[in-house]
């Protein structure tokens, strides 16, 4: 079951190492690719859109984020082929606990899941299933 | 055959018109020119009988017809009768019995102007609902006029006494009034003329005038007469304008509101006294010309101040404005001004009416309203800031720092939990560094007695400078200050030192690479207001995409991994706190230019 490749956008790299040891450890994949803030991710998006079956199937996404913001590449991603959007599941991944922020993410049609820091593996065990469900 | 009156005269000699008629008004004798009187000429058939000549004879006289023995005592009566020319005329006609002729004298009095002139009266009477009435103080009788008894809401056949009378005229002042007005006309006699309140015989209170005067005789007053005027329309129209009025003039009085007329035509401008008072002028240096006005209006407001009025006279938009105006003692007020503009049957404006209003304390209530407002609204700002802070900064690391706690707990490879512990450290560092960082942000924020004093400009810099100076080595850039020696600010200086530093810092950071950075810090003075501008040929900031939010907390925009997003906003706090400004500009590749303006405290002060 360890074929996913996940794209972890945060710009908080302790909180990347970590998520990523936890992401491994739960089994969940092998492969997570760390970028640092929106533009990156959404760079590689776009790169990998030519070759959809190289695209992530999650992708953890951080709200606030320098350069871009998870908003932001949310926005740029509603302009690229659907195939991104149809072949990844999102989840926004954030310490923001405000109301505005979860009411906001209900407007992005193509996200899945909204999960409130600290991760823990009780998310990922959720991610996992919401993923094997799809397949 | 001619008939003599008495002994000597002839009665065709009598130069009015009479006539001698039988019991039946046959005419048996008749003045010369009594036929001409009726408009007959002497080629007409002269008709031989009264009924004939004036029509039908007035119920009154006929029993005359009937009776064959004369009357005993003369008798008159008005008759109408249309002349031979159409026209309505009225007689007084007197019959004058004379047995020796058996029959009467008839004579006519042409009356229809009297006539006239008494129905207009009784009609005007009617009209303007004046009635009549009399006290006969000998026979202590009473007369009312129809009309008065209309007025007293009573039935025609009602029969007033004089306590009666009085009992209309309502309980309280107007009735003691109206006693001592009569008992004083009674005993001393003259008259009076005022106005009552009565109570109707129907309940209904009403305004009336009452006019009384007597007849003495033999120094005693004999009757009492008058006239009787509803004037409660009138009177309750009056008082209700009066009412308007007294309150008009006390809302104009109170609210410093000055009234102007303007005589377009003649160039006459007339000021009410709270116009002078409004203004600072004197009534006898006011030219009362439109350009003594002008010359008052701040030079700033006049051009679109008098375009206001010229829009007006032209129709194109009502006058409704606001200006100021510059007071003899210097002070300057701002007024509010409304007028109307009145035209002529050729729609040319002649006349222009209106108010100016002393605004200068809404005014200025209403700036002090859009500073609190402001201030208001920075609050808000540094609330969403603060609930930024709670949620991502110590929300990140506290989750980041329950993240690996429990991953310590779980992992017992000690290279792991090695790494793991440096985590939690450094997670731990940045909690306690925006614990720091919140303090001092709220450290500006709440304190209201900031030690604001004058700074010397060149020198903090250069203070700022050497403490940096390893830093500054190390990167080399050319730094050109361009500084008056002795310009000072209106400041608190640790804050000016902090942002002098956060300013260099961010130019030495945010440098392009391989490119000689370039600072030049300039300041100046203009007006009392100081500018001071830090510009750099660094990296620049897309300010399409991150203008609105540059001052805020804990945002960074080139992705650096120093930025820590705390230096703008706390230099903004700082700038907030001392009443500064703070600018930028800046494009991508193009540096930046930051804004310190730094305003005249005095003029702040005011």
């Amino acid at each position: 079951m360890k074929t996913k490749k996940v794209f972890l956008v945060d710009d908080d790299f302790i909180f990347r190492e970590a998520a990523e040891v936890l992401i491994t450890s739960s089994g969940l994949t092998d492969e997570v690719l760390h970028f640092e803030n929106g533009l990156e991710a959404y760079n590689r998006l776009v790169e990998l859109s030519e070759t959809p079956e190289h695209l992530p199937e999650i992708m953890l996404l951080d709200i606030n984020m320098p350069v871009m913001n998870g908003w932001e590449l949310l926005e740029e991603l509603r302009q690229v082929k659907s195939v991104v959007r149809d072949s990844i599941q999102i989840h926004i991944l954030t310490s923001s606990i405000a109301p505005e922020d979860l009411n906001l993410s209900k407007e992005y049609e193509f996200i899945d899941g909204y999960i409130t820091k600290p991760l823990t593996r009780a998310d990922l065990k959720k991610l996992s299933r919401s993923t094997v469900a799809e397949e | 055959m001619s008939l003599k009156i008495g002994s000597s005269i002839d009665m065709s000699e009598l130069p009015f018109p009479v006539a001698l008629v039988d019991h039946r008004f046959e005419i048996k004798e008749h003045s010369e020119v009594f036929y001409g009187y009726f408009g007959f000429l002497g080629s007409d058939r002269l008709p031989n009988n009264l009924e004939d000549l004036i029509g039908r004879i007035p119920d009154s006289l006929m029993g005359i017809k009937r009776k064959k023995s004369l009357l005993k005592n003369p008798i008159s009566e008005f008759v109408s009768y249309v002349s031979r020319k159409g026209e309505l005329r009225w007689h007084k006609l007197v019959l004058y019995p004379d047995v020796s002729r058996s029959g009467y004298f008839l004579y006519f009095e042409d009356v229809t102007q009297k006539k006239i002139a008494f129905d207009l009266s009784v009609q005007a009477a009617h009209t303007a609902k004046i009635g009549s009435w009399e006290v006969d103080l000998v026979n202590n009788k009473i007369y009312w006029s129809d009309m008065t008894k209309e007025i007293h809401e009573v039935p025609k056949d009602y029969t007033p006494d004089l306590e009666g009378g009085i009992n209309f005229y309502k309980k309280g002042e107007h009735r003691e009034r109206i006693m001592e007005l009569v008992s004083d006309t009674i005993e001393n006699g003259g008259s009076f003329d005022e106005e009552f309140v009565i109570v109707t015989a129907k309940g209904n209170e009403k305004w009336v005038r009452s006019i009384g005067s007597t007849e003495i005789v033999n120094g005693k007053a004999t009757r009492l007469f008058g006239v009787f005027q509803d004037i409660d329309q009138s009177k309750r129209a009056s008082i209700k304008y009066q009412v308007l009025t007294d309150r008009m003039r006390v809302a104009v009085e109170s609210s410093n509101i000055g009234i102007w007329d303007y005589d377009i035509v003649n160039n006459v401008l007339v000021w009410d006294d709270n116009m002078y008072d409004l203004y600072q002028v004197n009534k006898e240096d006011f030219s009362g010309e439109v350009e003594a006005w002008e010359s008052t209006i701040h030079p700033d407001d006049r051009e679109r101040s008098l375009q206001a009025v010229q829009e007006a006279i032209e129709g194109k938009k009502q006058f409704n404005t606001e200006f100021r105006i510059k007071t003899s003692d210097g002070s300057v007020r701002h007024i509010h001004g409304l007028g109307k503009v009145f035209r002529d049957e050729k729609e040319n404006a002649i006349r222009m009416v209106g108010a100016n209003t002393d605004v200068s304390r809404i005014k200025k209530a209403d700036n002090r309203l859009r500073q609190l407002l402001n201030t208001t609204e920075k609050q808000n700002q540094s609330l969403l800031n603060f609930a930024h802070i709670v949620s991502h900064n110590l929300r990140s690391n506290s989750s980041n720092l329950s993240m690996l706690t429990g991953m310590l707990l779980e992992n017992t490879n000690p290279e792991k939990q090695q790494r793991f512990l440096e985590m939690i450290r450094i997670s731990s560092d940045r909690l306690d560094e925006t614990v720091v960082q919140l303090n001092e942000v709220i450290k500006i924020q709440s304190d209201p007695n900031i030690n604001l004093q004058w700074v010397h400009v060149k020198g903090t810099l250069t203070e700022v400078l050497e403490s940096i100076n390893a830093h500054v080595e190390e990167i080399s850039p050319n730094i050109d200050i361009q500084i008056e020696e002795n310009l000072k600010i209106y400041g608190v200086k640790p804050y000016i030192s902090s942002i002098f530093l956060n300013l260099l810092t961010n130019s030495l950071k945010y440098r392009k690479p391989k490119i000689k950075l370039s600072i030049v810090v300039e300041a100046y003075e203009k007006d009392g207001d100081a500018t001071i501008s830090f510009k750099d040929n660094g990296r620049g900031i897309d300010m399409e995409r991150h203008g609105d939010k540059l001052f805020g907390m804990y945002k960074t925009f080139h992705g650096n991994k120093d930025a820590k997003g705390i230096g703008l906003f706390i230099s903004k706090n700082q700038m907030d706190a001392m009443k500064a400004e703070i600018e930028v500009m800046s494009e991508v590749d193009q540096g930046a230019t930051f804004v310190l303006r730094f305003p005249n405290p005095k003029q702040t002060k005011a």
